[in-house]
């Protein structure tokens, strides 16, 4: 019997090691390619990652101190902000685009709906400084921070000295968006070989790689690319999405592809969150598109599905919901008291 | 190495062209200090970022170490393309220092600010603030100078010349990248003139 003891002593260390490995800051999940944010220049750390939490859900950020990054990006949402088309900032004014949802970040290049944005570290400089967002200056956010014992104290842990600047502001706000990697959906398991699709979804998944993986591409559900879906230009918002970047005309009317990741949670859809469903998002698909100069060439050829394939295809789109991210208590509302 | 002259903020001058002007805000970053000799290079300065602001004359006063032994100076006016797109830097990169553009990312290579008695605008005020690092919007400038000197090497900034081939008439207000940008951009470099 005694024996026997020392046995499992020997598998409860490799137990340890195990869970010791779980806990990594982030991981590029099996199969998935290289990030492409630089963590070089910015090596999670704990501190940091809490920082920067802290901040992502600290209205401190704004002019008026009412909004916070996480108005429009909730944590329960995929990050993103339900029931409002249109997201909207301090004294109640509207923007012109629908906040995306935040996951997977580190393997996208480029930032916003039109790519305005380089690179993580910088994008939280958008919104803040957004007269219909943040309304406030990175200057003024420094000055804030620098004021404020409880930031002083948390700065100090992190960087090991307590003054707040825009590179650590920055990069922390960074260190907290990079660790919400979701990868843990039904899909996953799916593809990890651990579980399988449902008849339906099945279907459904065939349906999805024939129409629509060639913009919305494994593992991330984009291609990261911009490309104009054949939406109809909104009369009033006349937003023409990456021209105003590019000041290049093959470019009017395209917007970067986003993630079907967690879909079920992230409504309404497109850049200026017209469709409240799924099933509006598939009719425009089928019957909507309309045939501007640059529509996607993806697009060019019908899309064909009759109602039956598209319950099938929203089938296979619920098994992206990874509730294991949407309830991830490590991402939600954290303060300095905390 | 570069002395500013008699240039202060707010004075009041009046240029050859008879305009009054009035300089309220001028600063701008040059990079990549590199020395040559017949063409090859002889020192890189590391790390080679400065950021040249009137508020602060000395800002205007830069100290490298370098070898003897070179003939020509090569430097730019601006931020490249490669930190340009590094994430969030510190120091003098630092987004809080007002070179930065937020709603599309990039350093300003070079803000300029004042009143022109020329400028039909809201109290005859112009702004240039220039900058672009992508295709085909990259105001980025590369000068090259003969060092005679190889102590204290003085460089004239005259802006002086910058008004007289700018039409601040119509061409008064820039605060994006573009192609107009990126000829004031070429515009500037040459009133960088070595005495």
């Amino acid at each position: 019997m005694k024996i026997k003891l020392l046995l499992i002593l020997l598998i409860f260390t490799g137990l340890m090691s195990f869970v010791a490995h779980k806990d990594l800051l982030f991981f590029a999940p099996k199969k998935w390619p290289k990030p492409v944010y630089n963590f070089t220049n910015n090596s999670l750390d704990k501190t940091k990652i809490k920082l920067g939490r802290i901040l992502f859900y600290d209205p401190i950020l704004s002019k008026n101190n009412t909004i916070s990054c996480a108005n429009c990006h909730s944590p329960y949402n995929a990050f993103t902000h339900v029931d409002h088309a249109l997201s909207h900032g301090i004294g109640d004014s509207i923007g012109i685009r629908n906040s995306p949802a935040l996951m997977n970040l580190a393997w996208h290049k480029s930032f916003m709906w039109d790519g305005a944005v380089n690179h993580l570290d910088m994008q939280a400089l958008s919104p803040i400084s957004h007269l219909d967002e943040m309304g406030e200056t990175i200057e003024n956010v420094v000055l804030k921070l620098q004021q404020s014992n409880g930031y002083k104290r948390l700065f100090y842990k992190a960087y090991g000295d307590s003054l707040a600047t825009g590179e650590r502001v920055l990069k922390s706000i960074s260190q907290f968006m990079l660790t919400l990697v979701s990868s843990n959906s039904k899909y996953d398991s799916v593809i990890n070989m651990k579980a399988s699709f449902s008849i339906q979804e099945k279907k459904g998944y065939t349906i999805f790689l024939k129409n629509c993986s060639s913009c919305h591409t494994e593992p991330l559900f984009t291609n990261l690319n911009f490309e104009n879906n054949g939406l109809s230009l909104d009369k009033d918002l006349k937003d023409y999405g990456r021209i105003k970047v590019t000041q290049s005309a093959k470019d009017s009317l395209k917007f970067k592809v986003p993630t079907l990741r967690n879909i079920e949670f992230t409504y309404p859809y497109m850049h200026d969150g017209r469709f409240k469903t799924i099933g509006e998002v598939l009719n425009h698909y089928t019957d909507g598109i309309i045939h501007y100069k640059t529509l996607s060439q993806l697009l060019q050829k019908k899309i064909k599905l009759n109602a039956d394939e598209k319950v099938d295809l929203t089938t296979f789109l619920l098994t992206l919901t990874d509730k294991s991210f949407l309830f991830n208590p490590k991402f939600g509302y954290l303060n300095f008291r905390q | 190495m570069i002395a500013h002259q008699s240039l202060k903020l707010d004075s009041l001058y009046t240029l050859f062209n008879k305009d009054s002007i009035r300089i309220t805000n001028f600063k701008f970053y040059i990079s990549n200090f590199t020395f040559l000799k017949n063409g090859q290079i002889v020192f890189k300065e590391k790390n080679s970022f400065h950021l040249l602001d009137l508020k602060d004359t000395n800002s205007f006063k830069i100290h490298i170490k370098s070898p003897q032994n070179y003939t020509q100076i090569q430097f730019c006016i601006g931020i490249d393309s490669v930190a340009n797109s590094a994430g969030a830097m510190g120091g003098i990169l630092d987004p809080t220092k007002g070179m930065y553009w937020t709603w599309q990312n990039g350093y300003i290579n070079m803000k300029l600010e004042g009143t022109s008695s020329a400028c039909k605008t809201r109290n005859n005020e112009f702004v240039y603030h220039i900058g672009g690092y992508q295709y085909p919007f990259n105001s980025l400038q590369s000068l090259i100078f003969k060092a005679v000197n190889k102590q204290n090497v003085t460089i004239g900034i005259e802006l002086n010349k910058f008004f007289s081939d700018v039409n601040s008439n119509t061409n008064h207000t820039m605060m994006s990248p573009s192609l107009q940008a990126v000829k004031l951009a070429e515009i500037f470099k040459t009133i960088f003139v070595i005495e």
